[in-house]
């Protein structure tokens, strides 16, 4: 990648490139992080922008979120917040470690897991201790320092760029900061992204709405800067609205009484919608704030007073929102503290008279009815005032007819005494008047009011005489559930704002663009994670196979007789009859195991019912077993019974089975010749290439080395070195040098690790053990040095390019969402022919009892040809609809790996063209970034696809 | 209508006229807002001088970017075409697709820099324009790729030469203040810009100090300037561009006062409003202030509007608008704008009050205070003319009422 050029320019064109390119590939910027930190400033401003964000995604993905950081403090509070900062990824991290930890008992799970439970930059720290474990570098402090030090260079770098003319890059660093800075070293960012405010007004606006989030989630970092918040009259309405929706969150004690006078100004704005947000923020304000709300209340008090003067005039209605906003943000405020604010309902309701607004009426009449019991006026009053509103009912709205309904029922609920008696008069009265009202909602209310406190007054009023029927009671609840205190539920502001990372287009429109991408889970891009997840996968499924053994075996002897069954009778209606029943179980067992190796795909079965070639499965099963690792196979035999997708679960267990006791027992793993017995005095040494993976390091390919004691005498002191290294190390204690030299070298991955000695072999005797070797190319061969009785032999090893790569598991959308970024040149093809499944298939038509699934047998045996010769992971199997049954055409293997030493992945697509019968055309095609690898790995390909079989 | 394709998907037409039918439909407030989410595409938009800017993506993207650089592609325009309007795009329609194909390639901002562009199409003139029309060649693309784009310094051509060596620094500062009803200052604070005009032969490194620079609340530079000095000795060192470019901006909060006062009175009473405003200078700044104008936009409940001034002229736009234009204030008197609004019949008084915003200009002075302490260049020519020069004008100064 051009991403480690020196020059700014082309560093910034490459980020772009790289963005668009393969924005998920973050590994790759692991080796140039540090230099295109510090090249940072000097890229041109548009790349900054986009280098900024892969730079952070990469810290996100490699290190985890920073915990002295905002986001990090805010997963404590602020839970519900869901895609913006992660915390909820975390918190599955760790629920899926423990999950972990649960399933497989392994030291190395149990360390991760306890690593997330302490939180990311413990973790961090410690997974990076075991990370560097190999070099050998001691304590967890260096390394956490050390790690912690790609941040700080991150934020180090960024910072200037907070004085950047463009404010797309500032708000972009701030971002950054925002995310990963600690706590206290937020407040930098503060400044800059306020001064953004001065340029232009579309940029204002957005910068605003960012504003908005970080305000929100920490007001006191702008509380000191709230007169840069104050408004502007030529400002638009929705930066207006928004300035005014900050100001209320970062209002403290000490700036809102500027606030206030500002809010008083803005009143007056002829703006009359703007007006009426400021009435709603004061109500906010004082929500937050309740020192102030007498102060507010008179000021809105006043208000209303001011505003019906234009009221019995101007009937406008924008003032009339007004006038129900300054009723709303009194309510709100009195609800706080009811007791408190009595004088404040009582000059309302005196204002009853002059208010018109039916919305602002209905809304000082529910205060009546809700505070009616409140202090002493208020229940003096109350006769008064129902009597007055049962006189104007008619003439009201019916909004407002509504509330006054409620009210005097509330009313009556509370009623004592006297006042009971007029109460009734005027509830009666009131309902019948109602009842003949225009308004279906009202005529409904009124019968339902009818009967509620009906009962509650002949249990009130008759006292004992009717003792309280268990109706009565019943009735008392619901009336207290409807009347009662309802709006409390209501709650002030809805949370329900959905959050994206700061400076994205989504944050704007509020909902997830095209593309938009959270940031990637904390320290999914660490070298050991990477490691340890193979191993637990791996682990995992080894603990799921021996969960399902149990279920596997207790069927096995019914599957064996149905196989038989099948076999002699062949009838195709019954045993697709009789498989039905293994269906669903394998369904389920599939989602137990949840492999990611599983694609049913549609394509597949609907191919199946159509060529009913269903039938043969099982006994072609009970050969395989035959023919090869019986028991290996037996485990698995529910799920390849199963007749709706026989090639899917075959394919599936021989990928899944795929470590290195069963391929050495089904695949032929292929056998190289290091030594010949004629050379070598009589020691014979084999090689093969294992589909292990090196522990030590990621450059190092896992070699199993056989040594066979051809001779007669007994060979002692076998040892494999470098034998570049011990050119130079030329003394009589040999292994020891070495030993030592290869650590020590420069290169801090040696060549080849050391191999324990084979202090004697018997005659007839084989040895075997395992090479880590690191090839400098991957086809030349590595010359190496074997000592055996103390004389030295050279020889060469040759790679294999199969097998520097490792299974990447996944499932087809994801592959063919990978191959799809992988276009161009990127992709190569090449076709050979195939001709092994023609032995087999022979093997089969000599076998005269059943026909066996050509199609399967294709598969079969492409699948375990191409597993045999190259590390991979099998993706899925598709195979075309509506063919003959000759035709083997348009069947379509996946198999996808990723490179050893750089993690890029390398996507493998085999189509087949041709008759069954007959030799196939096979078009192999190899999508990899690393050009010269794929094509490499590609000629391996198409090489050993070639050959024929070894049997 | 001018579009550009960028990328090989191809947007559809149709989204602008989706676009202008929510503008017809919605107003004004459609117009002011910069970020649009349509059923197909987000729509970003800028609007300068009635042109507006559109730029449409369909996947996520910081919205920053798409809005500055719409606001780099007006001021590039504007630079080029020497204003903006509707006219002078359709006569240049050739060179603003130059610039477009230029600033921008396949979707990413490629050359925004003003002094690159110069160089790589030449800006019209009239000399241009005569030789298109005689030789009927009209492109007026150079040929080879600008000097800078191979050099380590992305926004300096190679290697210009000139007979004199200048370099002119202006300051541009605005005013932005906030008086509310009680006459109090609410917030007063100046936006500044550094604007340098180079022109010097070589590659120069200028270090630009100030005598004063803690008064600076916030400060964005031109990417040419180097952060580290800055952070460490407040000290501006930057290789320039060649010819004009805005070497920084900054911003001093927290002023004490204003130059001006404008303190209107109105009272409203019986479906009439009286207004009364007075402008004068408070803190006489040693320079003449000109250019004074006041602006407010009349409540929409008022039907007529009678005005007079003692000083300067009051017009009366079509949309409500008034505007005095005062000039210089004259010694002898103090200038003053009296008359009565009439009200909407039922309205007996007035409860919505207009806010007036003031215009002014003061030469050679910068009314923060800020002062340039010198200019060194460190391989100094042979000869090397400096010039420093200082502008004040308002910003947004709002008086309320």
């Amino acid at each position: 990648m051009l991403l480690n050029d020196r020059s700014p320019a082309v560093v910034g064109a490459a980020a772009a490139a790289f963005a668009s390119v393969c924005p998920y590939n973050l590994s790759l910027v692991g080796r140039n992080y540090r230099k295109l930190c510090e090249i940072l400033p000097d890229v041109e401003e548009w790349g900054q922008i986009v280098l900024i964000g892969i730079l952070l995604r990469y810290v996100i993905a490699r290190h985890g979120l920073v915990k002295e950081s905002i986001m990090y403090s805010l997963q404590c509070t602020e839970s519900s917040h869901s895609a913006k900062d992660g915390s909820d990824v975390d918190s599955g991290l760790v629920k899926e470690s423990t999950d972990l930890s649960g399933t497989c008992d392994s030291e190395f799970v149990n360390t991760v897991s306890r690593c997330y439970m302490e939180g990311p930059d413990e973790y961090l720290s410690r997974s990076s201790y075991a990370n560097r474990e190999s070099f050998e570098l001691n304590g967890a402090q260096f390394t956490s320092g050390k790690s912690n030090d790609d941040v700080k260079i991150l934020l180090y770098s960024t910072s200037p760029l907070l004085w950047s003319n463009n404010s797309a890059v500032v708000l972009a660093a701030a971002g950054v900061h925002w995310v990963m800075a600690p706590k206290e070293d937020v407040k930098r960012i503060i400044k800059p992204i306020l001064y953004l405010l001065r340029s232009s007004n579309a940029s204002k606006y957005v910068v605003l709405r960012n504003i908005q989030v970080f305000a929100k989630a920490m007001p006191s970092l702008f509380a000191p800067y709230f007169e840069d918040f104050f408004i502007f009259s030529s400002e638009s309405y929705q930066i207006k609205a928004l300035k005014l929706e900050i100001l209320s969150y970062i209002a403290t004690d000490s700036s809102i009484s500027s606030i206030f006078k500002e809010f008083q100004d803005y009143i007056r704005d002829p703006d009359r919608r703007f007006a009426a947000d400021t009435v709603a923020a004061i109500g906010l304000c004082v929500q937050r704030l309740p020192k102030m709300a007498h102060i507010c209340v008179d000021g809105l008090l006043a208000l209303t007073r001011q505003e019906f003067v234009t009221e019995d005039f101007g009937f406008e209605d924008q003032e009339a929102g007004i006038l129900t906003q300054v009723i709303m943000s009194i309510k709100s405020i009195i609800k706080q503290d009811p007791p408190s604010h009595e004088k404040v309902i009582i000059q309302l309701v005196r204002r009853l008279d002059s208010v018109k607004v039916p919305a602002a009426r209905a809304m000082i009449i529910w205060m009546v009815g809700e505070y009616s019991s409140l202090g002493e006026i208020i229940p003096r009053m109350l006769t008064t005032v129902l009597k007055y509103l049962a006189w104007g009912f008619p003439s009201e709205a019916p909004e407002t007819k509504l509330q006054i309904l409620n009210t005097v029922c509330k009313v009556l609920e509370g009623a004592t005494g006297d006042d009971l008696w007029t109460f009734k008069k005027i509830f009666s009265y009131l309902i019948e008047l109602a009842e003949c009202d225009l308004n279906y909602d009202l005529r409904d209310r009124a019968r339902l009011l009818k009967k509620l406190p009906s009962c509650n007054l002949v249990s009130l009023g008759l006292e004992e005489e009717t003792n309280d029927l268990p109706e009565n009671d019943l009735l008392h609840i619901v009336a207290e559930c409807i009347l009662g205190r309802q709006t409390r539920k209501v709650k002030p502001e809805s949370f329900s704002y959905r959050y994206y990372l700061p400076g994205s287009l989504s944050q704007i429109v509020l909902h997830a663009a095209p593309g938009y991408e959270p940031l990637p889970k904390p320290c999914s891009l660490l070298l050991d994670d990477l490691n340890v997840a193979e191993g637990t996968s791996e682990m995992k499924r080894a603990a799921d196979y021996s969960g399902t053994d149990d279920y596997g075996s207790s069927s096995d002897p019914s599957d064996e007789e149905s196989a038989s069954d099948y076999g002699s009778q062949r009838s195709v209606t019954e045993s697709s009859g009789s498989d039905r029943g293994d269906d669903s179980e394998f369904t389920s067992e599939g989602n137990y195991n949840a492999d990611p190796l599983i694609q049913i795909s549609d394509i597949g079965n609907a191919s199946e019912n159509q060529n009913g070639v269903s039938q043969s499965s099982p006994a072609n099963l009970g050969e395989l077993m035959s023919n090869k690792a019986l028991e290996s196979w037996l485990d698995e035999q529910p799920g390849s019974s199963n007749p709706g997708l026989p090639k899917q679960s075959q394919v599936r267990i021989s990928s899944a089975r795929i470590s290195v006791g069963d391929v050495g027992k089904r695949v032929k793993q292929k056998s190289y010749s290091l030594l010949d017995p004629a050379s070598g005095n009589g020691l014979k040494v084999d090689y093969s290439f294992s589909s292990e993976i090196s522990s030590i390091s990621r450059l190092l390919v896992c070699i199993e080395v056989f040594f066979k004691n051809c001779s007669s005498e007994i060979i002692s002191e076998i040892t494999l070195v470098d034998e570049e290294s011990n050119r130079a190390f030329d003394s009589a204690d040999k292994t020891a040098v070495v030993n030592e030299s290869s650590l020590t070298s420069s290169d801090d991955v040696p060549t080849l690790v050391p191999m324990e000695s084979i202090v004697s072999l018997e005659p007839g005797q084989t040895t075997r053990r395992i090479l880590q070797v690191r090839f400098h190319h991957h086809l030349l061969p590595l010359k190496l040095a074997l000592y055996c009785d103390g004389k030295k032999l050279p020889i060469k090893l040759r790679p294999d390019i199969g097998y520097f790569v490792k299974p990447l598991p996944m499932d087809v959308e994801v592959f063919i969402d990978k191959e799809s970024r992988l276009p161009g040149m990127f992709e190569y093809a090449r076709s050979c022919t195939f001709t092994d499944h023609i032995v087999e298939l022979n093997k089969e038509n000599g076998d005269s009892l059943l026909v066996k699934d050509k199609f399967l047998a294709i598969c079969e045996s492409l699948a375990l040809k191409m597993l045999s010769n190259a590390n991979l992971c099998l993706v899925s199997v598709d195979m075309p609809i509506a063919t003959n049954l000759d035709d083997a055409s348009g069947l379509r293997l996946r198999f996808s790996s990723e490179i050893l030493s750089s993690w890029i992945p390398c996507l493998i697509t085999i189509g087949v063209e041709g008759k069954c019968t007959d030799p196939l055309n096979l078009s192999i095609k190899v999508n990899c970034e690393e050009t010269v690898f794929g094509l490499n790995l590609l000629n391996r390909i198409a090489n050993f696809l070639v050959e024929p079989a070894l049997s | 209508m001018l579009e550009k394709q960028l990328t090989g998907h191809r947007v559809d037409r149709s989204i602008c006229d989706w676009f202008w039918d929510h503008v017809i439909s919605q107003g004004d407030s459609f117009k002011s807002q910069p970020v649009i989410a349509s059923p197909t595409h987000y729509l970003f938009q800028v609007v300068r001088e009635g042109i507006t800017f559109l730029a449409c993506t369909q996947v996520e993207m910081p919205p920053l970017m798409g809005i500055e650089f719409l606001c780099r592609v007006s001021d590039v325009l504007s630079d080029y075409l020497g204003g903006l309007n509707e006219d002078v795009i359709k006569d240049n329609f050739v060179i603003v697709y130059e610039l477009l194909d230029e600033m921008i390639d396949n979707g990413f901002p490629l050359t925004t820099e003003a002094n690159i562009l110069r160089e790589m199409i030449a800006p019209p003139n009239i000399v241009s324009k005569v030789l298109s029309v005689v030789t009927g060649n009209s492109s007026n693309v150079s040929d080879t790729l600008p000097g800078a784009t191979g050099s380590c310094i992305p926004w300096r051509a190679a290697e210009p030469k000139y007979a004199n060596n200048e370099v002119y620094v202006d300051l541009v500062e605005e005013m932005d203040a906030v008086i509310n009803r009680d006459g109090a200052l609410v917030k007063c604070e100046v936006y500044g810009e550094v604007r340098v005009n180079s022109h010097l032969s070589g590659l120069p490194d200028l270090t630009l100090s100030f005598a004063n620079p803690s008064i600076l609340d916030d400060v964005r530079f031109h990417p040419c300037v180097r952060f580290r000095p800055w952070e460490s000795h407040q000290v501006l060192s930057f290789v320039p561009p060649d010819g004009e470019f805005k070497l920084m901006s900054y911003r001093i909060k927290k002023l004490k006062s204003t130059p001006l006062y404008v303190k209107p009175q109105l009272t409203s009473d019986a479906g009439k409003c009286r207004v009364n405003v007075l402008v004068g200078i408070r803190n006489d700044p040693g320079k003449t202030i000109d250019s004074i104008t006041l602006e407010f936009q009349l409540p929409p409940c008022i039907l007529s509007a009678d005005l007079n001034s003692n000083h300067g002229t009051v017009n009366i736009l079509g949309n409500k608008i008034c505007s005095w234009t005062i000039g210089r204030i004259p010694k002898d008197k103090t200038p003053s704008l009296s008359g009565t609004l009439l009200l909407e019949t039922e309205l007996e008084r007035l409860h919505v009050f207009p806010t007036f915003r003031v215009g002014f200009r003061i030469m050679g002075l910068a009314l923060s205070g800020l002062q340039i302490d010198k200019l060194d260049l460190k391989t100094a020519p042979s000869r090397l003319y400096k010039g420093f020069r200082a502008l004040t004008r308002a910003g947004e100064f709002e008086v309320r009422s």
